[in-house]
């Protein structure tokens, strides 16, 4: 307890009024709750760990993209568009899309370029949703370079991934649900996907792409190597913060295994593909599990 | 049951009138127990069961499965019995039954040109229930000559059924009769063979030769 207290003060000395970047949990309950949950390798209190992954985002918020860029050596580029084609996006007509922990709006922008350049479609939109007001900014700047910018193409929408307003996300509203290295960040995953769920249109489809883990044991160890020693080591130089790039390389080695995840999905309510790795199973591992697709569909 | 395996099961009715394709798996949810008003779009059918032709090999490979699993619901049957039961379930669907194992035989990698495990597979399965069936319980080699016999028979009456389905029982009795008349003659065949050696084994030590 003393360690978390400990960090949550760090957390809060280090926010940065600009680029800050909020987990997506659950609204903070006035009654004190004694469940807890995981930041990286530590167990807090589930009402500290908004704040705390909040602190660790702000701290990276000014260099998230670097940040993606050190974690995976800029392969996370070659996921997502990977992510993109497997969905492909306007293949069967015009989609309506919502794009979770989307903040800074690449899969959005490669949603709507997939659709417009292989399929001529310029109706699929796409709603970007995050918590994080600032991360939305940064997206939206980015869209104005863009021709869809004030286009009814893209919306950017401040909202909780486990509690999103019906008012505005009403029931069985989107043929897909996107979330790429968001979901590991929310407080309650299981309430995460309820959500997605019920947002969903029946036949609709939810899409994770998320860091998992590596399924070949000398993969692994180079793996281990890299995330521990160099990650953390990039953090101090690339931003001045190690205890950041730390937590992130702790998160991905908490977040449930492949059939772990796939079951959770399951549980949502959604169907899935077969208990195994690959074309028609439950998940698709990106270079042997460092990264992994996972796919359920509303029935 | 996961919903996956549910809209497998409810797609197999539809295998007669839209044969092995993606579209049964579609068109399955309109009959699940909670039955949805909309089809599967095809972006929800690539993610449960897989692009392209996986998706109706996934199809053709549970079709199979639940033929096997419904010849073990007849214990107590002859061998015969079993096959011609097995021969039953094919019927509505026989006219897509040779495209659909064309395309198991088809390698997904170009190579090999032709993948015949599944037609093995499917075959050593299905001799495998029936013997089970007919509560044939051999052991050591005569397990496994008695199940490739029976796999052969099946093999062969099954492809006859698909040119000609009414003749198909007749045609796997003749086979089955055959088979049991041959292993009658290896059978004689193998005891004349002993008999012979062990005459000229007898001649040879009567004659003195070794003395």
């Amino acid at each position: 307890m003393q360690a978390s207290s400990r960090i949550l003060r760090a957390a809060v000395k280090r926010t940065r009024p600009l680029g800050a970047r909020q987990n997506h949990s659950r609204p903070q309950d006035p009654s004190s709750s004694t469940s807890t949950t995981h930041f990286g390798f530590r167990t807090v209190p589930e009402e500290s760990k908004e704040s705390l992954v909040r602190g660790v985002f702000d701290s990276v918020a000014s260099s998230y993209d670097v940040m993606n860029d050190a974690m995976s050596l800029g392969v996370h580029r070659l996921w997502k568009d990977n992510f993109i084609s497997l969905l492909r996006p306007g293949s069967k007509g015009p989609i309506r899309v919502i794009d979770v922990a989307g903040g800074t709006g690449d899969i959005a922008l490669r949603v709507l370029d997939f659709a417009r350049e292989k399929y001529a479609d310029r109706e699929t939109s796409v709603d970007v949703v995050d918590i994080n007001g600032e991360m939305l900014k940064e997206g939206h700047r980015r869209f104005k370079k863009t021709m869809y910018h004030d286009t009814p193409q893209v919306a950017f929408q401040e909202a909780n991934a486990q509690a999103m307003p019906e008012d505005r996300f009403p029931s069985n509203t989107y043929d897909l649900y996107t979330i790429a290295f968001g979901i590991r960040n929310v407080t309650s995953i299981k309430d995460a996907l309820k959500e997605a769920h019920r947002v969903l249109k029946p036949g609709g489809t939810f899409a994770c792409l998320e860091f998992n883990k590596v399924t070949n044991p000398v993969l692994g160890q180079i793996y281990d190597q890299y995330s521990f020693s160099v990650i953390p080591l990039l953090g101090t130089i690339l931003a001045g913060d190690r205890e950041s790039y730390q937590y992130l390389v702790e998160s991905i080695r908490r977040f449930p295994s492949q059939p772990e995840f796939a079951r959770l999905i399951s549980e949502a309510g959604f169907a899935t593909g077969g208990n195994f790795e690959g074309d028609g199973g439950a998940w698709r591992d990106l270079w042997g599990g460092i990264a992994c697709i996972h796919m359920g569909v509303k029935v | 049951m996961s919903l996956r395996s549910q809209i497998l099961q409810a797609s197999f009715p539809l295998i007669k009138q839209h044969g092995f394709t993606r579209d049964a798996l579609s068109r399955a949810v309109l009959s699940l127990p909670e039955p949805r008003t909309e089809p599967l779009p095809e972006p929800a059918v690539s993610a449960l069961f897989g692009e392209g032709d996986t998706a109706r090999r996934v199809l053709i490979d549970a079709w199979l499965d639940e033929g096997r699993a419904r010849m073990r619901t007849g214990e107590g049957t002859t061998v015969a019995e079993a096959l011609k039961g097995r021969l039953r379930y094919n019927e509505p669907v026989l006219g897509y039954l040779s495209e659909a194992f064309a395309l198991l035989a088809s390698p997904r990698s170009g190579i090999p040109p032709l993948d015949v495990r599944p037609a093995i597979l499917h075959a050593g399965g299905v001799a495998d229930e029936a013997c089970y069936a007919a509560g044939i319980d051999t052991i050591g080699p005569s397990w496994y000559t008695k199940r490739a016999t029976l796999a052969a028979i099946y093999t062969a009456a099954e492809l006859h059924q698909i040119g000609s389905p009414g003749t198909a029982d007749e045609f796997l009795d003749s086979l089955l009769d055959s088979a049991s008349s041959l292993r009658g003659v290896c059978s004689d065949s193998q005891l004349f063979a002993m008999y012979v050696v062990k005459s000229w084994a007898s001649l040879i030590k009567s004659s003195g030769a070794f003395l």
